[in-house]
């Protein structure tokens, strides 16, 4: 199972969950969504190291080094920093 | 750049800027500089709805039943709303398509202001279910000062742009006497007008929305005006869409490889982009107390709606780049988030099953493999 380790020390593992933003919201996390879906970009973050793999190709403006965690599996362990 | 509607120059649309470069000519999609703008013109049609599809007869009742400040509360939201998309539904067409140089994002740009049009629409369907004096709602729209001064930072920018791109295709660049007024007119200052105009629409749409939503769907939790809710979500659903779709323009022209000049207009505009922010967000702020001047509603008060208006805003200018205005971090109200998902929007069991279903879609391929797991 791959470890998601955030910037705040809190440390989960993907339990095969249907995306990282279930994954973080079971673990109780502050994160941010809206629709879900990959479009409104609510859930955008920051990859610190690692690589994710997305499940479909989000349609929201994601910058060099961030990523959607609405439609995003982790592919290795990652890092990551909420906003 | 001389706006003309089939330009006659034969030019490599993929080698144009967004914004003028020459006017389109072909409208194809065949090669695209930017296919995002294809991918959202795709999601915005597969969201398609029509406002009469939903049934709002119930909320008739519950109107009737709500306190006077609370009646209060949702008209003036739908007034304000319908100022919003009256502005929408028709100046992204009249203040940018002139001004489109590739064919994909003029597509776009009308598909865009085309779904205004349906949420314009929607609000006359809720108004005529819940009164039986709609011209009474809508008559007031215009003489709402609440509402008025908010229509001048709404619309002045696109005036703005509007205006100087007239002086321009008439007179072109430098110093022109116009009724007897000197005014200046260069390129460099109309792409600091559009950048300023694609900002304030990425405001109106990113934050002047979510006031209204926020008590839409409040008065939705306690399972009143229902059937508004549900046309307030679609609403919401495009209105997502549509901010992206600003975002990605703006994200693109900061960049600066599809326009330099507009890369240094974007910098240069760094000030005033916080300022459209946060003027923007005061208002709202200042509309959430005109709103609940005589009462609150339950699960809703001016503070709690300040402090969204403020996280939201927060939200909307770190997507675009630029560091958050307020010490807000937390939503206030995160059971709107339930409200906003987009795959809960459609439970048509078609829909359901794919979120990008499109109307209309049939796939008439049929070959005999599908019936290799056939047993008789």
């Amino acid at each position: 199972m791959p470890k998601v380790r955030l910037t705040s020390g809190v440390e989960l593992e993907f339990d095969s969950q249907a995306s990282l933003l279930d994954a973080l919201e079971q673990a109780k996390q502050p994160v941010h969504y809206q629709c879900r879906e990959g479009f409104c970009g609510a859930c955008r973050c920051k990859l610190v190291s690692g690589s994710i793999q997305y499940l479909y190709e989000p349609l929201a403006f994601v910058r060099q080094g961030e990523f959607l965690l609405c439609c995003s599996v982790p592919d290795s362990d990652i890092d990551i920093e909420l906003p | 750049m001389a706006y003309t509607t089939f330009n006659r120059t034969i030019n490599d649309q993929m080698k144009e800027p967004m914004f003028f470069g020459n006017p389109v000519n072909v409208s194809r999609y065949d090669q695209q500089k930017y296919p995002i703008f294809e991918k959202l013109i795709e999601k915005q049609l597969s969201f398609f709805w029509r406002p009469e599809e939903i049934d709002v007869s119930k909320d008739r009742i519950d109107y009737q039943n709500l306190p006077e400040h609370e009646k209060h509360i949702f008209i003036s939201n739908l007034k304000y709303q319908t100022l919003l998309d009256s502005v929408q539904g028709r100046s992204p067409n009249v203040a940018l398509l002139p001004l489109v140089s590739i064919p994909e994002l003029e597509t776009w740009i009308e598909t865009w202001a085309f779904s205004e049009t349906i949420h314009s629409r929607s609000y006359t369907h809720i108004v005529r279910n819940i009164s039986s004096e709609p011209h009474k709602v809508f008559d007031d729209i215009m003489l709402n000062e609440n509402i008025m001064e908010r229509a001048d930072d709404v619309t002045r920018y696109y005036d703005d742009l509007i205006d100087a791109c007239n002086l321009y295709n008439l007179c072109g660049a430098g110093s022109h006497n116009v009724n007897g007024e000197s005014k200046g007119v260069s390129l460099r200052d109309l792409k600091k007008k559009l950048y300023l105009c694609l900002l304030s629409v990425n405001v109106l749409e990113a934050i002047r929305f979510y006031v209204s939503f926020a008590c839409s769907f409040a008065f939705a939790e306690r399972e009143l005006m229902e059937g508004n809710a549900k046309i307030i979500r679609l609403i919401a659903r495009d209105e997502a869409l549509h901010l992206t779709g600003t975002q990605h323009i703006l994200n693109i022209l900061a960049a600066g490889e599809d326009d330099p000049e507009m890369g240094e207009i974007a910098k240069e505009c760094q000030q005033d982009a916080i300022a459209i922010f946060q003027k923007a967000a005061e208002q709202e702020k200042a509309w959430a107390a005109y709103l609940f001047k005589d009462g609150s509603m339950i699960g809703l008060n001016k503070d709690i709606l300040c402090q969204y208006v403020e996280y939201i805003t927060n939200i909307r200018m770190q997507a675009i780049g630029l560091k958050s205005i307020y010490p807000t971090t937390q939503n206030p109200i995160p059971w709107i988030n339930a409200w906003l998902v987009s795959d809960n929007v459609q439970v048509a069991p078609q829909e359901a099953e794919i979120s990008s279903y499109l109307v209309g879609q049939i796939d008439n391929q049929v070959d005999t493999s599908e019936f290799d797991d056939f047993d008789l």
